[in-house]
């Protein structure tokens, strides 16, 4: 078979079924709080959670998760699809999206049948909601030297430590919480994690302001909480391969990428040619022109880097994956800052002027682009550590 | 969906690589047109290899990791596609040919007198001299022909890279056989497939470079280590690999646009890759600023993967311009053309020449 970019008729049926569905369904009130994703705001947090649970309902919850668990087991290029579609429509991002993609994989790994019933179903309406207890204040890029410990006192754990930049941690139900819990061995070897109910004694999470003015994250505080020796995810001192689990054939997180950007660059010019109707922009202006021509230049390179990782059959031997994170990044604050040098000023406050602010994270969350590039140099140049 | 190359593609790949390794370099023409890689876009019925650009692109990555010197871009992909957008299959054998296609939005440099002469100049044209067949589109009544000319002399102009042939046809009442009538756009696809090829050479000449670079980097020590266990060389690297890997998708896209892709979208995807032809270029730079002193001699090849390089990044125009046709086009959110209709003229707005 030949290089074909043409998805198969029956993913193609998946996207029209989507399409219908998403046309007849997703409402402005809905895509009001998909923007609002990630502020202050209870009520779109309420339309968020309602939301969840239609796209539950209707079966288009967690798509790439087995059937067995109320997914549909859907393949890389249904999860292309589904990730491309939604995105567009300007469908909200699941609440629980962490739990769905990283904690829900390594509770169907490692959990009791007890959990994998109770707490699957209710993650994925966001009857739950999530967070993941990774960063400390010292352990950011350098993950594995997390501090925040576990010590073993009878039939519990008792847990003490700071984390920080949890995401929903002042609104959550449940923490998968990495915790040290022998600390005299090589840092990545000692670590473990556990299922912390948020609501023990003991555990404080204040908001943590970011430099939008939002609080989408949080820090919290573990003052001797104790944590029933029940509530450990996969082996003791296990907790680095629990961390790292992924559902072996989530392939949407690629596809995000350059959907995302998408659906910027049409905001952008939707807002532009707006702008230029009101004579606040001059649409012919050649320097605009190219640095536009630029960014969808970089944005359709990069669809191919992540559509080659979706659809790669074996290993992602040229590393698509990593560069693509790099990629997207820079891409995004790129059309933000674009976005807000040609109409912030007619807009203040407005979503390029948000957009410009907030896409600062993008190179930083989730591994720095720095850290990243470090990774790319030594697995796919092949160049030596230091 | 498959983004990964056949067996078939991936053999054709390796053998063309061989064929241009192989001695003595000065008979690769002849092995290449012995193994069939010039009519490699010559459809079956007309004695070719029937196959896609896909494949060209393949072969063209080739040809720019080996520096190849020989006119296969022009013969092989602008005179096979030009003289099949008239309906009058060419089938180079062994002969070596030329398209005078112009800048995009630039007219045509020919016109065809009622004796069926042809009179004219077109610079930048790839591959003449040393073509032995110039294919020249000529205005008569309106209309754009396509006419073949044999003997013509036309003059070499020298640019820094060595290994492209460009040159200026000039004629004055030449005799030709003219081909056919050139329907509208059709020159502007052509241009299309050549900037595909051409980026598939310049991706093949990147990944070289960068290959030698990253090399280098393993095994030139100071400071008593490697120097590309710095991270300050190790993210330049990256900057260089994140470009290739991203041209080399935008080439995967382009290529199989040009065969499969609807009229519109196949267009943007050749304007796109000339529009990132600056940032390619940038390979070169990274790699022989790793490369330090060694780099910059004249012994060393870095500077021959630039030069080729650069020849990509000033040909047809410069990138820029290609930004801003590129940026028009995603403002103005163009519809779709009809299937080989017009709306195809390159770079929309005529220039003033």
């Amino acid at each position: 078979m030949g290089v074909d970019f043409r998805l198969p008729p029956p993913v193609q049926a998946f996207r029209d079924e989507l399409r219908a569905w998403l046309a007849a369904n997703l409402t402005d009130d809905v895509r009001d709080a998909a923007r609002r994703r990630g502020s202050d705001d209870d009520a779109a947090l309420a339309v968020l959670r309602s939301w969840d649970r239609t796209m539950a309902d209707a079966g288009w919850a967690a798509i790439a998760w087995p059937v067995e668990y109320g997914g549909r087991g859907a393949t890389a290029l249904e999860q292309l699809v589904f990730t491309e579609e939604t995105i567009a429509a300007g469908a909200p991002t699941p609440v629980n999206v962490i739990g769905i993609n990283n904690i829900a994989p390594a509770i169907m790994e490692y959990g009791t049948e007890q959990q994998k019933r109770v707490l699957l179903p209710r993650m994925v309406r966001a009857d739950d909601i999530w967070c993941q207890g990774m960063s400390e204040p010292d352990a950011g890029s350098d993950l594995a030297s997390l501090r925040t410990r576990a010590v073993r006192d009878g039939d519990d754990f008792v847990v003490t430590g700071q984390k920080t930049w949890t995401s929903n941690g002042h609104r959550a139900d449940w923490c998968a919480l990495f915790v040290r819990t022998d600390p005299d061995v090589p840092k990545h070897r000692g670590i473990s994690c556990l299922v912390v109910d948020m609501r023990s004694r003991g555990i404080d999470a204040r908001p943590l302001r970011t430099l939008t003015g939002d609080a989408e994250f949080a820090e919290v505080f573990f003052d001797e909480v104790r944590v029933p020796a029940g509530a450990l995810l996969g082996p003791l001192d296990g907790g680095w391969a629990v961390a790292t689990s992924t559902l072996s054939h989530e392939r949407a997180g690629a596809a995000r990428l350059y959907a995302m950007i998408r659906l910027r660059l049409r905001d952008l010019v939707a807002d532009l040619r707006a702008a230029e109707g009101q004579g606040l922009v001059e649409g012919d202006d050649p320097l605009v022109l190219a640095r536009l021509g630029e960014l969808d230049t970089r944005l359709a390179f990069l669809a191919v880097l992540c559509q080659r990782s979706i659809a790669a059959t074996g290993a992602d031997a040229s590393g698509s994956a990593s560069l693509a994170k790099t990629v997207w990044g820079e891409l995004e604050q790129d059309v933000a800052a674009l976005g807000h040098e040609l109409l912030g000023a007619h807009d203040p406050g407005g979503r390029w002027s948000v957009a410009r602010l907030s896409t600062r994270s993008l190179t930083i969350a989730g591994g720095t682009t720095q850290v990243n590039k470090n990774v790319t140099a030594q697995r796919v140049l092949g160049l030596p550590r230091r | 969906m498959n983004l990964e190359l056949s067996d078939e593609q991936v053999a054709l790949r390796d053998t063309v690589r061989r064929a241009l390794a192989a001695e003595p370099p000065d008979r690769t023409w002849e092995r290449l047109a012995a193994l069939g890689a010039l009519d490699i876009l010559v459809p079956d019925a007309s004695g070719g290899s029937g196959l896609g650009m896909v494949e060209a692109a393949l072969v063209s990555e080739e040809m720019g990791r080996a520096r190849y010197a020989g006119p296969w871009l022009a013969t092989a992909v602008a005179a096979v596609r030009a003289a099949a957008a008239v309906g009058a299959p060419f089938v180079p054998g062994g002969r070596t040919a030329a398209v005078a296609l112009p800048w995009p939005g630039h007219e045509v440099g020919f016109a065809l007198d009622g004796d069926g002469r042809v009179t004219g100049t077109q610079h930048h044209v790839l591959g003449a001299p040393p073509a032995d067949v110039l294919l020249l589109p000529a205005t008569r009544d309106g209309d754009v022909l396509l006419v073949a000319v044999e003997g013509v002399d036309s003059a070499a102009e020298p640019g820094l890279d060595a290994t492209t042939a460009v040159g200026t046809v000039a004629v004055d009442g030449a005799g030709g056989e003219v081909l056919g009538r050139l329907p509208d756009g059709a020159l502007d696809a052509v241009r299309d497939d050549v900037l595909v090829a051409w980026a598939a050479d310049a991706l093949g000449a990147a990944r070289a470079v960068l290959a030698l670079a990253v090399e280098h980097a393993k095994v030139r020590h100071q400071f008593g280590q490697p120097i590309g266990a710095f991270q300050a060389v190790q993210h330049l690297l990256v900057d260089a690999l994140e470009t290739v890997e991203l041209v080399a998708g935008g080439v995967l896209y382009a290529a199989w646009a040009a065969d499969a892709g609807e009229p519109a979208e196949r267009h943007m995807a050749a304007l796109r890759l000339k529009a990132f032809a600056a940032r390619l270029a940038t390979v070169g730079d990274i790699a022989i600023q790793v490369l330090g002193g060694i780099g910059y001699t004249w012994e060393h090849d870095a500077h021959r993967y630039l030069r080729r390089l650069l020849g990509w990044s000033v040909a047809f125009g410069p990138a820029s311009s290609y930004q801003v046709e590129v940026g028009r086009r995603v403002i103005r959110s163009e519809a779709p053309s009809a299937p080989g209709g017009r709306g195809r003229g390159a770079t929309s707005s005529r220039r003033r020449s």
